[in-house]
């Protein structure tokens, strides 16, 4: 026992060392804080007689609030933002982009043939550009401070004009030097005139020009050929046209906006126009799949459960098959099964639906393919929590003269109950989202023609994708506040539900 | 907001390494004491030049041709294939990450959101190479009068014709659903003509016929770029194209039909059930394993109207602002990943049309089916929009498409769509 | 496991020839109908729905041409070649990550939630309805965001401790361990609760401390629960591609589930490669329906094995 002890403390503080070493060696004092508090509290669990249900708790608990707890959080803060494609980063960052997409060739310059060096030892020297213009065949070295002509004789060269392969006063840098000397090279840049000239690739160097540039005093982008001006907007988190005449820079940033996206949800109009059908639709879904698949699921285990029975094994074995199948391929194969003119389904029935083409058939469609994907699941766990009904009390029915239903209604179902209420509640809310569903079987539809954005299968989070990621670009902060919403629904019918279920488990 | 973002990634590194003490992860300690952190480079600013592509056969090739860079130069090159279907999205959240790789290879229309986030650096491709280009992939890499891409590979769509079935290639749309009706007629297939149209449409595929019939997806200026403030559809072309796609749906002549989707249409012409399938080069490994006898021709458009244009999409490759190793990574791009060998390299693997011209030539001679559908793409083809806004357009257009296709109204349900797309860009 | 089943006051009833009438349908007298025919015919019917689709899948993988549209459910040609494709490339090393990965996850995770299940079902502390409500709550946030959340934050483990990063099998378990919690300590915690209280209060009275009757009590009674999740952690982590599509980049280090999502998760080629993948698909089912045949007995044998064989 104290043998377990001191392994499992030994290991934590391995782990410790392990998790600490490198937060020390890149200075991450706040990170070593939160490593050392972490280890301490587990130190202060596992020695400690007192805390006896964290000793339990604590493993779970850590991996949950990392992996499950802070995603929720990220996302429940990224709801009050415009974080979306084209506003991601931040302002520097977008700056940055800007004036760096906008950096072009200066007019009739040259491409020189490049030669990359440094001035001294390959390691630490200065890093130099040899440069051979191919058309005037002269050669320059462009240093920090500009561009200087190469004596002639100092230097070899591939061939007149062409590419440089040594020079008296500079070491030329192999690739895998250059490789090493990355983020040096990648800063360089010799200064001209006109702008300056950078390194393209190992063998090429241009003059460039930005021809956006950002000024601090006036926070804003303006553009050297056009003169268009972009002022920045920091409550949009983007750099807008001056005058109204230009569209809107492309690259923003992220910026709070409150609750401007929850605002969206309640005063978009198609959300309005459709909000409610899909809120009812969404629960029928949700409970029907977690009722037939439940009922099913309950009718083989029984079944399956006579002692008396042959070849229950292979049964089994076969029943939970879909289970084990990826989940994905399964839904496609089923799609094309419902295929009006090619599926399995027609041809078997000799019938000519549409399977995806009308409401009623649809939602029909999608729920088999549920019960399919999900019986096998329940039939599972109910085949493990008949074995945990003390068979006592059964019996004692039975001795009563009680018919087996009887007894099954009684004892059985009141039991089984208990023990699986909240994985049918969880049951339930994972179906309440389940993307995969709806998105790969009938993506939604039928959808109404006069209305491509609202379909008749379509749950809260197959409509939300569409309007989150089927604009320009994803835009994660409506995204993150319908989550919300759809996070608040579901956990108040589910609270509610938790607490009937309650009553229940006060019988054992 | 930087520094909240930045404290709740640092607490949650911090977090899930402190976890490792309650479950597993026993050899990590060793781990990290053999591997560290320098590796074998001699500096922590280089290190491997690290390549994203999606899977597929190009993504095998690519590993390939990583490697030959890798051991010209002297140093390690890594290619990681990704799913194709996310790769876009996992770049531009590796790039917000600080962690994207140094090149990746994409499709054309990605440039516009990938520039939008900062995530590509423009090059500049010298004219020494870029005129080994075919021009049209050179225009679709050009985003703002910028090149962001080294194109290696265009696709479009084209008329795969089985030449038992049906002898000639159609010169119109009505010929072709008279060939096809009367092949289904003499009892040798099953389907008039297989063409991509599914319950939840297609505009890709169907943009020859949109097309034709005086459809336009955004205007462009002058210069080639697109103008998001031009949008085509609900334009009365948009109407005049959807009334004669409508004539071939399912309450018209019944052959395009919601029930054909790019799952099932291969199927059907390589049963030999079908004389004619719209696809693309990408189908033409399946076909040939198939032995069905096939010619590859334009996808033909109405009478009297229009050309029909198949979208021309362009597999480019680019180099990551973020990325670590960007000299390696313009050198690859723009030196290496453009020449005609790499190219042919490709080409053996995907059999995708190749962007470089030195590598058309030397593959169209035993290669005809390919050639057939470079000549369709350079005749009428147009460049699929890479603005963000098309994003808008592909899922209310497609619908429209089904719903027309399966007998709605085409006026009122082009115009819904309409108005669905300009209220998803202006979101 | 050493398993104390002798002990238990609800396993020592029923002599042989009279199984435990738990619930079942039919009884022991009358007909053969009666006794095992109605269960039988439950049994085939619900053997033939969970088997057709997969038929098709198996067709397919046999097919060299096989294809999504289920236009044709017996192969027009029989061939391995789409077996021969798949085990010619990286496939076999895939395989191998999968197995170590599901199977480390899914026994790490059970004994996790076993751990809290039975801090849920035995002690009275303060915070648990909370948390057992917070643990249920937490699974139903939609997670839209998880990737790029998760993402973010692997980056920088990657850079701090590249050994539980990006591309390696332990960074990828420890984050399938995040929800080891969730359902399952539900599901478990509900299994607890069936098994009377006075076991472990008499044990306690002998001077077991609390961590003996955990392994030497509780535990082995509840086997059938932890073959179950062990289970469902098992064929969850086998089967996951979209966290660890993203997480396992380097060929060698991807699971076979990523895999062969990438052969059909591209829209526009999936269907090219659909036979590979079925074929794929019915090679990683194969360790999961070996793994429950191995557990079947601990499921349905757990308190009652000892009566029904005698």
């Amino acid at each position: 026992m104290l043998l377990v002890k001191v392994v499992g403390l030994g290991f934590l503080a391995a782990v410790a060392l392990f998790a600490a070493l490198p937060l020390i060696r890149t200075d991450n004092w706040w990170g070593l804080a939160i490593v050392l508090a972490v280890t301490a509290l587990a130190f202060y669990i596992y020695l400690s007689p007192r805390p006896v249900p964290l000793k339990y708790l604590l493993p779970g608990t850590l991996f949950l609030i990392v992996f499950q707890v802070l995603p929720v959080v990220y996302t429940v803060s990224t709801a009050f933002t415009n974080f979306s494609d084209g506003h991601r980063g931040t302002k520097e960052q977008a700056i940055t982009a800007i004036e760096g997409a906008s950096v072009k060739q200066v007019p009739d310059s040259t491409i020189y043939t490049l030669t990359l060096a440094t001035d001294g030892d390959a390691a630490t020297g200065d890093i130099v550009f040899l440069l051979a213009d191919p058309t005037t065949q002269d050669s320059f070295v462009g240093t920090a401070d500009g561009l200087e002509d190469l004596g002639d004789g100092s230097f070899e060269a591939a061939s007149p004009g062409g590419k440089i392969t040594a020079a008296d006063d500079y070491t030329v840098l192999t690739v895998p030097e250059i490789n090493a000397r990355q983020d040096d090279i990648t800063a360089f840049s010799v200064p001209t005139d006109d702008g300056a000239i950078k390194s393209q690739g190992l063998s090429a160097a241009f003059e460039g020009a930005p021809q956006q540039s950002y000024d601090e005093g006036c926070d804003c982008i303006t553009d050297a050929t056009t003169g268009n001006v972009w002022t920045a907007d920091d409550s949009e988190g983007s750099f807008v046209s001056k005058d109204g005449t230009q569209r809107n820079l492309a690259q923003g940033w992220k910026v709070g906006v409150g609750f401007d996206n929850f605002a969206r949800v309640f005063t978009n109009d198609t959300i309005r126009g459709s909000f409610l059908r899909i809120v009812v639709w969404n629960f029928a879904f949700a409970i029907a799949t977690v009722a037939i698949t439940f009922a099913l699921g309950l009718l083989v285990a029984i079944a399956l459960n006579n002692p008396l029975m042959r070849g229950r094994t292979i049964y089994r074995s076969l029943i939970i098959l879909p289970y084990a199948m990826p989940g994905i391929a399964m839904y496609l194969v089923w799609r094309e099964m419902f295929n009006k003119d090619f599926g399995l389904i027609n041809r078997l029935l000799h019938t000519d639906l549409n399977w995806f083409g009308s409401t009623a058939s649809s939602m029909f469609a999608i729920l088999l393919i549920q019960l399919w994907l999900g019986y096998n699941y329940m039939f599972l766990v109910i085949t493990g929590a008949l074995q945990s009904i003390p068979s006592d009390l059964v019996e004692a029915a039975g001795v009563d003269g009680a018919k087996p239903f009887y007894a099954f209604r009684t004892i059985t179902f009141p039991l089984l109950l208990v023990a699986l209420a909240p994985l049918l509640i969880t049951s339930f809310a994972f179906n309440f989202n389940n993307f995969s569903a709806i998105f790969l079987t009938s993506k939604g539809g039928p959808f109404p023609p006069d209305n491509p954005s609202a379909g008749s299968t379509d749950l809260l989070i197959t409509y939300t994708y569409r309007l989150a990621f089927g604009g320009s670009g994803a835009d994660y902060g409506f995204a993150a506040a319908v989550s919300v919403l759809i996070f608040l629904i579901v956990a108040a019918v589910s609270i509610v539900s938790f607490r009937r279920t309650q009553a229940l488990e006060e019988i054992n | 907001m930087r520094t909240r973002a930045r404290t709740f990634r640092a607490a949650g590194a911090v977090l899930a390494a402190s976890l490792v003490l309650a479950a597993c992860g026993g050899g990590s300690d060793d781990d990290t004491s053999s591997s560290g952190d320098g590796g074998d480079t001699p500096s922590a600013s280089g290190g491997d030049l690290l390549i994203w592509v999606g899977d597929g056969p190009g993504g095998d090739a690519t590993t390939e041709i990583g490697k030959a860079f890798g051991e010209e130069n002297g140093v390690n090159v890594k290619v990681e294939v990704l799913p194709g279907a996310e790769l876009q999205a996992n770049f531009v959240t590796a790039a917000q990450a600080g962690d994207p790789p140094d090149v990746v290879m994409g499709a054309h229309d990605w440039i516009g959101n990938l520039v939008q986030n900062g995530t590509i650096d423009p090059i500049q491709i010298p004219e020494t190479v870029s005129s080994t280009i075919q021009p049209l992939a050179m225009e679709a890499v050009t985003f703002d009068g910028q090149t962001y891409g080294m194109p290696y590979t265009m696709n479009n769509i084209v008329l795969i014709r089985n030449t038992d079935l049906a002898p000639d290639a159609p010169a119109t749309v009505e010929d072709m659903v008279a060939a096809g009706k009367k092949a289904v007629q003499s009892g040798k297939a099953e389907a008039p003509l297989a063409w991509p149209v599914s319950d939840t449409g297609n505009p890709y595929f169907i943009n020859p016929l949109y097309t034709s019939g005086g459809g336009y997806m955004f205007g462009q200026g002058a210069d080639g770029s697109f103008d998001p403030s031009d949008l085509g559809v609900g334009t009365p072309g948009s109407v005049t194209a959807y009334e004669k796609i409508s004539a071939l749906g399912e309450k018209g002549e019944g052959v395009l039909k919601r029930s054909v989707n790019t799952d099932n249409a291969i199927a059907l012409f390589t049963d030999g059930k079908t004389p004619f399938l719209v696809e693309g080069p990408w189908q033409l490994t399946t076909i040939d394993d198939s032995k069905i006898n096939y010619e590859v021709s334009p996808v033909p458009g109405f009478a009297g109207l229009k050309p029909a244009s198949p979208f021309i999409t362009v597999d480019a490759a680019y180099v990551a602002s973020g990325g670590k190793n960007k000299t390696l990574a313009q050198e690859f791009v723009t030196n290496y990943w453009s020449r005609a060998d790499i190219g042919a390299q490709l080409f053996e693997a995907t059999k995708n049309v190749p962007a470089n011209k030195d590598t058309l030539a030397q593959i169209e001679g035993d290669n005809p089916a390919v050639a057939a559908v470079s000549k369709a793409g350079a005749e009428n083809g147009q460049i699929m929009p890479s603005i963000p806004q098309m994003a808008a357009v592909w899922d209310p257009l497609g619908k429209a498409e089904a719903a027309v296709i399966g007998g709605a109204d085409p006026k009122s349900t082009i115009d819904s769509a309409a108005k669905a797309i300009q209220a998803a860009m202006k979101e | 496991m050493t398993t104390t089943t002798s002990d238990v006051p609800v396993a020592t009833r029923g002599a042989e020839g009279d199984p435990p009438e738990v619930a079942r349908l039919g009884s022991a007298k009358g007909g053969w109908f009666r006794r095992t025919g109605l269960s039988h015919l439950v049994g085939i019917l619900a053997l033939a729905f969970s088997i057709f689709p997969i038929l098709f899948v198996v067709s397919a993988s046999f097919n060299p041409t096989g294809t999504l549209s289920s236009s044709t459910l017996i192969p027009r040609e029989f061939s391995l070649a789409n077996y021969q494709d798949l085990f010619s490339g990286s496939f076999p090393r895939w395989f191998v990550n999968s197995l170590i990965i599901a199977s480390i996850s899914a026994a790490v995770s059970m004994l996790i939630s076993a751990c809290a299940a039975f801090a849920f079902s035995r002690f009275r502390f303060m915070g648990r309805r909370p948390g057992l409500i917070g643990l249920l709550l937490v699974q139903m946030f939609p997670q839209f965001l998880a990737i790029v959340a998760l993402y973010l934050m692997f980056a920088n483990i990657t850079e701090l401790w590249p050994s539980i990063g990006f591309n390696t099998a332990a960074g990828l378990i420890i984050l399938y361990l995040g929800g080891a919690l969730g359902v399952n300590t539900w599901l478990m915690k509900g299994f607890f609760d069936t098994i009377p209280k006075d076991l472990d209060e008499s044990a306690k009275i002998d001077g077991a401390t609390h961590f003996q009757v955990f392994f030497g009590i509780i535990l082995p009674l509840v086997a059938p629960i932890l073959a179950i999740t062990g289970l469902l952690g098992f064929i969850g982590a086998i089967n996951e591609f979209l966290i660890a599509s993203v997480f396992l980049r380097q060929d060698d280090s991807k699971t076979a589930a990523v895999g062969l999502y990438g052969l059909i998760a591209d829209p526009l080629t999936k269907n090219a490669q659909f036979g590979e993948f079925a074929a794929g698909a019915v090679v990683l089912a194969i360790p999961t329906v070996a793994l429950f045949m191995y557990l079947q007995r601990y499921i349905v044998g757990g308190l009652t094995a000892g009566a029904v064989k005698g």
